[in-house]
């Protein structure tokens, strides 16, 4: 990067690519940057080709990115997730696979396969892209997917603003996609604290690409936030009552409270950070009365109720899939929603127990330290109640149930190293070390990765009408649990031996059996990984067999499985009048489920627009801009905003109807299907058999 | 108040009470602002004279949000936007309460009463 | 939907049953917008406070040298007035006065925010000319991040207020555009109660 500042592409020159260092110097750090940037270039090429060579650009514009259907975002939210999973599995496997080669020595202490600068990149993105552009994205997707079809709403409060919280949150992601073609990312680990990533400390455009990246996708999160929360309140369908609302709308409901009040602290983090960086301000130095500690204060202030966003939609699932395969109602529903709430609202009032060794008086450590205690009790009490569902039902061991049981085991272990750590005085002896590496993995990994993967099983037929192989995904899931198992329980080993977290190099022989070991469960990840990619590979070969015309694989008993597989755009043919909680568990226990409704009436859908792929545009223009100090094309990417929201006020905008006729064609057709499929037994429910008819007489949920 | 429109009233009647709602809050939005400005040039203690700002501040909020922004207890959506706004404050008193509480903490332990910038700064 | 729970302020007319919730929902949406900003403010608040001390002051210029307590009066009184004069864009919406006198008054609403800018801006030039710039302290990072914050919300406000004026022009009253000014209404009064905290908490406790 050179030190002058060009007026139009600002920082930007040659040498800013991972190929130059490469030139400069050959060594396996390089080859590592300079592999990954190839193949971000290589997808990137391959799948514009693809997208050419099967003429998809015109579908994908006109299907997907310009739809403003809830369902459609929520698929393009999980793809976007999985993508940005398999880099985050690769960094991480890269990283166990560097600190198995890390043992360094006296005279030569820097070893390994990565150079220490390029480690800290890797922690650094693979922190912030599992949190912000995996964990989020998988959840936000999955909500806005199942959401509505819960509720018995056609859509989310607003479409468009969805729309465009996704670009935002698209936009953030390729940001640091970016980041390993051009230039470098921070080195400042996941939360970046200062002093260290102020512009004295690190001054090339790492942070920034964080920073740009967080405040961008940041906002789109709130939006997306403001939309769960006024559809959860004004779009629920006639009769669906909160306390009839499926167990995921509740933590749906939990999720967007977080995200108003949370977001809003990241983003105050973030500018002021970048505040100091590009305009001198003092908030986070070193000298002239700026405070280093005050962000750990307001980061945190996101950042506990956000492990709470990531894990609370995971227990919504729980709460679904307990229920669904084990064939029984939820066990304790009213303490699963109190616990679901209490833990909305505890949850702000923690996040001092991530900087317990900052120095506060022991006064302050205790408040903080009780109220961790404490957040423990509502999480208890759902375990209990998941454990009480299984509890004499008639459990199919299918691919979510494998997840659940995963999570059960590991999460509980999670959990309770967590208590461990609430407690101010073993903070001081553990902190910072692998032990808390291995603690917040082995609570967001069964907890939201486990929850989301099973969540995306137990949906996926009605997104695309045909099931997933269940052997494969018990293959994965029991992959990803084993991986987690040999990857992680090491670490709570090192931690204890003394091991520091984010340590390029150690001297200690005696870490290294256990680097091997995690080093292996970072193998076993990644064939979990590729079997993941597998199972949606064979699944699409076989969909013929696995297909679901019925909607109900599973024998379910809410709102959504009351729909055609691939569920249509209009979702609902008519909006039911909810009469029950498990309303269509109801129907189907007083007789014949899918008796057509008495009328069809024109259903209004939003328009489809550019919009959100517009704005997406301009903020991504913006940050990369930022980044790089292109001051012109910032202005243009800010200026563009406003302009596009004016522009579009400006508009009298029509929706689109679809005529009574075809949606009572559509329907008509649909029952048809269903009265002609053979109704499919529980024993059945993996085989060809299970068209997504079940067998009513087996339905106790 | 603004009850809302029900389409039952006389528009005239109902129009020239809500004028008058507005002219109360006007009203005692400029009392409550003169009487912190007045507190803050007068020669009271330091401790009353935050603490009638401080009370005249809550009072405008309270003003403001009854008589311009409709908000009350009576029901329908007037009730519910109460509501969110005082969970919201809830939570705002949670975050900002408990900064004020870390950092005075902090500042208290790092700093000894009585040292001056300019000997902190090497 | 009753009765009762039509959105208050708003007249979307008696046969408009859908309006009215599209209108509700549209609202109450940006109500918690709304929120999630407050808590934006309010972490400021907290953090203006917390570098109030000698160590944030780091030795600079401090609220005694740098404010104009005549000037935030008179940016009070202008705000405040912008506030009222909103009340006027209400009422003329909900009584249907036509669309001259809306414009009319949406125009005295801007011109009051931007006389409270001019004062605004005209301060922190001066303070700037005192040396009170915010690369100087801690304390005046947080000051002119949180005033200035909400000045930029009030030059958005104006620049709002000018896209619907130019929306009534183009589009006329419809049900959207009456959904609209009641948001703008609820940002514009919004704007008005940070201020009071502002006047009360940036300005008049540390000159206590």
């Amino acid at each position: 990067m050179s030190a002058s500042t060009s007026p139009i592409v600002g920082k930007l020159d040659w040498t800013v690519t991972p190929y130059t260092d490469l030139l400069h110097q050959v060594n396996s750090s390089t080859i590592v940057g300079a592999g990954a940037a190839s193949v971000l270039v290589l997808g990137a090429v391959a799948g514009g080709a693809v997208l050419t060579w099967m003429r998809w650009w015109g579908p994908l514009y006109r299907n997907w990115l310009t739809s403003a259907d809830a369902k459609k975002i929520g698929i393009m939210y999980i793809a976007l997730a999985l993508v940005m999973l398999a880099r985050g599995i690769i960094e991480g496997f890269v990283m166990r696979a560097h600190q198995a080669t890390a043992l360094g020595t006296l005279t030569e202490p820097e070893s390994g396969l990565v150079a220490p600068d390029h480690f800290a990149q890797l922690f650094s993105t693979h922190g912030t892209i599992m949190i912000f552009f995996v964990a989020m994205p998988l959840l936000i997707g999955l909500i806005n997917f199942v959401l509505p079809q819960q509720l018995g709403a056609r859509d989310m409060a607003f479409p468009v603003l969805n729309q465009v919280s996704l670009g935002l949150t698209a936009a953030g992601a390729g940001l640091v996609m970016i980041s390993l073609l051009i230039g470098k990312f921070g080195t400042g680990g996941w939360t970046m604290y200062p002093p260290y990533t102020g512009i004295q400390y690190s001054p090339g455009e790492g942070v920034d690409y964080w920073l740009w990246a967080i405040l961008i996708s940041g906002m789109g999160s709130t939006l997306t936030g403001m939309n769960f929360a006024v559809t959860i309140f004004k779009s629920r369908a006639p009769g669906m009552n909160f306390m009839r609302m499926p167990l995921f709308c509740w933590t749906s409901l939990c999720v967007a409270i977080m995200l108003i009040y949370a977001m809003p602290a990241l983003t105050v983090s973030s500018a002021m950070l970048a505040l100091d960086r590009y305009a001198g301000f003092h908030f986070f130095t070193n000298e002239a009365g700026g405070n280093m500690m005050n962000y750990a204060n307001i980061f945190w202030m996101f950042g506990h109720p956000e492990v709470y966003i990531l894990i609370l939609p995971a227990f919504g699932v729980f709460s679904e899939i307990s229920s669904t395969f084990s064939g029984k109602k939820l066990y304790g529903y009213t303490s699963l929603v109190i616990a679901s709430m209490s833990i909305a609202v505890i949850s702000f009032t923690v996040w001092l127990h991530h900087f317990f060794t900052m120095g506060q008086s022991a006064g302050v450590n205790i408040a903080f330290g009780i109220a961790t205690m404490i957040i423990g009790i509502p999480t208890g009490v759902k375990i209990y109640d998941w454990m009480a569902t299984l509890w004499r039902g008639r459990v199919r061991i299918t691919a979510p149930i494998v997840y659940l049981t995963g999570f059960f085991l590991l999460f509980v272990i999670g959990g309770l190293s967590g208590i461990i750590l609430a407690n101010p005085s073993i903070d001081y002896q553990v902190h910072n070390s692998t032990f808390l590496v291995a603690h917040f993995h082995n609570v967001i990994i069964p907890g939201v990765l486990y929850g989301m993967l099973a969540g995306i099983h137990y949906w996926f037929p009605k997104a695309f009408g045909f099931r997933l192989d269940e052997r494969w995904g018990r293959r994965t899931a029991l992959l990803f649990v084993g991986g987690f198992v040999f990857t992680f329980m090491p670490l709570y080993v090192l931690g204890l031996m003394g091991m520091p977290r984010r340590s390029p190099t150690f001297q200690n022989p005696d870490f290294l059996p256990w680097m091997y070991v995690a080093s292996f469960g970072a193998v076993l990840m990644l064939g979990a990984l590729a079997s993941l990619v597998w199972t949606f590979w064979t699944s699409y070969r076989n969909r013929a067999a696995l297909a679901v015309p019925g909607g109900d694989p599973w024998n379910g008993a809410t709102l959504e499985w009351s729909t055609p597989a691939p569920v249509p755009k209009w979702t609902f043919a008519r909006i039911p009048e909810v009469k029950a909680r498990d309303d269509w568990g109801e129907t189907k226990r007083a007789g014949d489920p899918w008796k057509a409704p008495e009328g069809y009436d024109d259903i209004e859908m939003p328009a489809d627009t550019p919009h959100g792929l517009l704005i997406a545009g301009a903020a991504f223009a913006l940050g990369f801009a930022m980044v790089w100090h292109i001051w012109w094309l910032a202005a243009l990417g800010f200026l563009a905003i406003p302009a596009l929201l004016a522009w579009r006020g400006m508009k009298v905008i029509e929706p689109r109807i679809i005529p009574a006729a075809e949606v009572e064609e559509a329907d008509r057709r649909f029952r048809a299907t269903v009265a002609s499929l053979a109704p499919a037994t529980r024993a059945d429910e993996e085989s060809e058999r299970n068209r997504g008819r079940p067998d009513l007489a087996e339905f106790a949920g | 108040m603004t009850k809302s429109n029900t389409g039952m009233v006389d528009p005239q009647e109902s129009a020239a009470k809500e004028l008058k709602t507005y002219a109360l809050g006007f009203a005692a939005s400029v009392l409550l602002t003169g009487v912190a400005f007045a507190a803050a040039i007068s020669d009271l203690p330091a401790v009353w004279k935050v603490g009638i700002i401080c009370l005249a501040a809550l009072l405008q909020i309270v003003a403001h949000l009854r008589n311009f922004l409709h908000l009350s207890f009576s029901g329908g959506q007037s009730r519910e936007d109460l509501l969110l706004v005082l969970f919201s404050v809830t939570l705002l008193a949670i975050m900002a309460g408990g900064t004020w509480y870390i950092m005075a903490d902090l500042g208290g332990r790092m700093h000894e009463k009585g040292m001056m910038p300019h000997e902190a700064s090497p | 939907m009753s009765d009762n729970s039509l959105y208050p302020g708003l007249n979307l007319g008696e046969t408009h049953s859908a309006a009215h919730d599209q209108a509700e929902t549209t609202v109450f949406g940006f109500w918690v917008f709304v929120m999630s900003d407050l808590i934006i403010f309010g972490i400021l608040f907290a953090c203006y406070a917390s570098y109030l001390d000698p160590v944030g002051l780091a030795g600079g210029p401090g609220p005694a040298d740098l404010f104009d307590i005549t000037s935030v009066a008179i940016q009070t009184a202008l705000l405040l007035l912008g506030g009222v004069a909103y009340g006027g864009v209400s009422l003329v919406v909900k009584y249907e006065h036509g669309h001259r006198r809306l414009i009319a008054w949406l125009l005295v609403c801007a011109a009051l925010g931007a006389g409270f800018l001019f004062f605004e801006v005209r301060d922190f030039i001066e303070q700037a000319g005192k040396g009170g710039v915010p690369q100087a302290s801690g304390w005046l990072s947080s000051y002119w991040t949180l005033v200035g914050l909400h000045g930029i919300h009030v030059f958005s406000g104006i620049v709002w207020i000018m896209a619907m004026v130019a929306q009534i022009a183009v589009r006329g009253i419809d049900d959207v555009v009456k959904v609209r000014l009641s948001m703008l209404g609820v940002f514009w009064h919004f704007l008005d109660l940070i201020w009071v905290a502002i006047f009360s908490f940036v300005f008049l406790v540390p000159l206590s």
